[in-house]
């Protein structure tokens, strides 16, 4: 199933490859990818493809030090970390 | 103060007393600042050995852990001790050396991509960019790694950073995000908690994580109900416990699994259904429903859904669980599978007999004694036959199963607990892995005891080979393994080598009573194997005790 995410991270190119790194180490692979900085933050909008169930990525995502929100857009569903 | 006098400082201030490590070129300032510090640091003889050395410190002692190592060659060593302490969250700090910030990505000397390499194996990490962001990187690495669900944290310094000048900067943690207990789910675990007919607790690392013991046996003690453990939570459940099933899982005991199939609740408390805890997934506790508590939201729901689940820190959840008494029926029968199941020693051979030797080590050792394990037959039998009372006294490479795990381990042990009964039950095959430790013993006397059972096998692969690869017993034969005792004896190490069962009770009295080091090398057949067993794919009621 595709599903579309916001995040939101550390304005760090490491902190690009460490999300990445998650998403397709937890089995989703990648649709779509947009990269914005605003002020100190990259902004983020991708689109993944998996057959597991989606919080299985998004809640190892809102774990990692340097995502400070992240957002599922279908289903206008937050998680402030 | 230069950068790496700054660290030292800082470590310091943490109460760090200890560090593990090996210094090179690009680590050398840092070595320069230990020279006389008050930071004491202990030269293993391997970079991993370090890392492991680091994490039995902080597993016995809830202390925090701390490894150095130079860059390239270095780092990478530290590579699967981190990822160890990665799979079993233990708050370890590995500070890596590197080539200067002008000089990277240019292919230098001893040049890796350190930073890369830790993405997957840490909690979080970092290479320091600016002088004036040491300060901040390193206190925020030591809140990271010892915060939350714990786990290691790896600085990366270039060698000019820590030759600049810096200037200490206290830093604060942000607002931390503390995950407040959901007062519905509360309310849902209660009511589920009141039907139980048949609940039982499921008790994993997590208390041993969040220093819970107490308010686990407060739990336990109101309500009676049997509790069974993972590898990584033996300790936790007291002993003397009266409903203490000891461990579940591939090589859990009968009863542990059995009960554990039948219950109508089971009560999560900082475990993950790991699979080698619930063997086929879909077959496991399926009359169960879940209470699942953890402090990481992202374990719950990962591998079995819960029915309630409460993320938070186990001293907030624990104590907001209802603790009705457990019915009588359900504890009678629980006594009674005990009973039944109860392991047994009266081995028939003339041979040592694991088992029975590991009991009697359990029985004779101080109380407050710690075993550190390798990785094989040994390690779960040390898991089914051996007492612990706490978390903090038996040490075992959980999620990753690393072989070269015990010996390290132990010394960090012994380091932090200099008076303490500490000693490493090893196998013949992983004592081999980190073997030039002895070294680290003879340098700094360390009191540390040595268990090798020598099956004269890789022992848990060769049993895997036995039942299910047709007896083909490719490269698990290690008829050639070297003399253990003059092995140690080298190193100024005393021991005995010990073959018949009659001669284990006075060879654990040596052991235990032996004032420094010692070694006891104890033979047993190379036919044994680990029982119960739960093949791969079968439910965890489906124990094999006997090769077919
Ligand atoms: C670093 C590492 N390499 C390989 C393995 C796979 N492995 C698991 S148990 C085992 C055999 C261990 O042999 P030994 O230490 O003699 O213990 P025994 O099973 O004989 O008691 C091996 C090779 C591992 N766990 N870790
Ligand atoms: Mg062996």
């Amino acid at each position: 199933m595709k599903h579309q995410l916001k995040v939101e991270v550390k304005n760090q190119s490491v902190a690009v490859e460490r999300f990445l790194r998650v998403v397709r180490h937890r089995g989703f692979s990648l649709l779509q990818l947009q990269l914005e900085v605003v002020d100190d933050k990259y902004f983020v909008n991708m689109t993944v493809d998996s057959d597991r169930p989606i919080h299985l990525l998004t809640l190892q995502l809102a774990k990692l030090i340097d995502v400070h929100q992240v957002e599922l857009a279908e289903q206008h569903h937050q998680q402030a970390i | 103060m230069t950068g790496a006098e700054l660290l030292i400082e800082l470590l310091a201030k943490h109460g760090v007393k200890d560090v593990f490590g090996y210094p090179g070129g690009a680590i050398m300032p840092i070595y320069d600042a230990l020279y006389g510090a008050p930071v004491k640091h202990y030269l293993t003889r391997h970079e991993q050995a370090a890392g492991f050395s680091a994490i039995g410190y902080t597993r016995s002692t809830g202390k925090l852990g701390v490894c150095f190592a130079t860059s390239g060659p270095g780092a990478t060593n530290l590579v699967t001790a981190i990822a160890d302490a990665m799979m079993d969250s233990i708050p370890l700090l590995a500070i890596t050396g590197q080539v200067p910030t002008a000089a990277i990505g240019s292919d230098a000397f001893q040049e890796v991509d350190v930073l890369g390499i830790s993405l997957a194996i840490t909690k979080h990490s970092y290479l320091v960019e600016r002088a004036e962001d040491l300060a901040e990187i390193l206190q925020e690495a030591i809140h990271v790694a010892t915060s939350g669900r714990p786990g290691p944290v790896l600085v990366d310094i270039p060698k000019d950073i820590q030759l600049a000048q810096v200037s200490f900067k206290p830093w604060l943690a942000a607002d931390d995000y503390q995950p407040e207990v959901n007062l519905n789910e509360v309310a849902k675990a209660n009511e589920l908690l009141k039907e139980a007919k048949m609940p039982v607790a499921y008790v994993g690392g997590g208390v041993h994580a969040a220093d819970a013991q107490k308010k686990l046996m407060a739990f336990l003690n109101e309500t009676s109900m049997p509790a069974v453990s993972t590898l990584k939570a033996l300790g936790s459940v007291l002993p003397d416990y009266e409903y203490d099933l000891g461990m579940l899982g591939m090589h859990g005991g009968q009863a542990a699994n059995l009960a554990v199939q039948k219950c109508d609740l089971l009560v999560c408390i900082g475990a993950r259904f790991d699979d080698r805890v619930t063997g086929n997934l879909s077959k496991f506790a399926s009359n169960a429903k879940i209470i699942h508590l953890d402090i990481d939201a992202a374990e719950v729901g990962k591998r079995k859904p819960a029915e309630a689940s409460l993320i938070a820190d186990l001293h907030d959840s624990l104590p907001l669980l209802a603790h009705p008494q457990t019915d009588g029926s359900w504890l009678t029968h629980m006594k009674s599978m005990m009973v039944k199941h109860a392991w047994r020693y009266d081995y028939p051979g003339e041979k040592v007999f694991a088992p029975y030797l590991l009991n009697k080590l359990s029985q004779t050792m101080p109380s407050n004694g710690v075993v550190c394990c390798d990785v094989g037959q040994h390690q779960m039998w040390v898991a089914q036959h051996m007492k612990f009372n706490s978390p903090r006294n038996h040490l075992s490479s959980g999620g990753a199963g690393t072989m070269g795990f015990g010996l390290p381990a132990a010394i960090g042990v012994q380091v932090a607990r200099p008076d303490d009964f500490v000693i490493t039950v090893s196998g013949d095959g992983s004592i081999m892995m980190n073997i030039q430790e002895l070294a680290t013993i003879r340098r700094n006397n360390l009191p540390v005891k040595i268990l090798v059972i020598d099956n004269q096998r890789l022992g848990m692969v060769r049993q895997w080979q036995q039942m299910f690869f047709e007896e083909r017993y490719s490269e698990t034969i290690l008829s050639d393994n070297p003399d253990f005792v003059a092995l140690a004896a080298v190193f100024g190490i005393k021991g005995q080598t010990i073959t018949k069962a009659s001669e284990v009770d006075d060879a654990i009295q040596a052991l235990v009573d032996s004032k420094g080091p010692y070694i006891l090398h104890a033979c047993i057949d190379e036919q044994e194997n680990v029982w119960p067993l739960v093949p791969p794919g079968a439910a965890n009621d489906q124990m094999v005790t006997e090769v077919k």
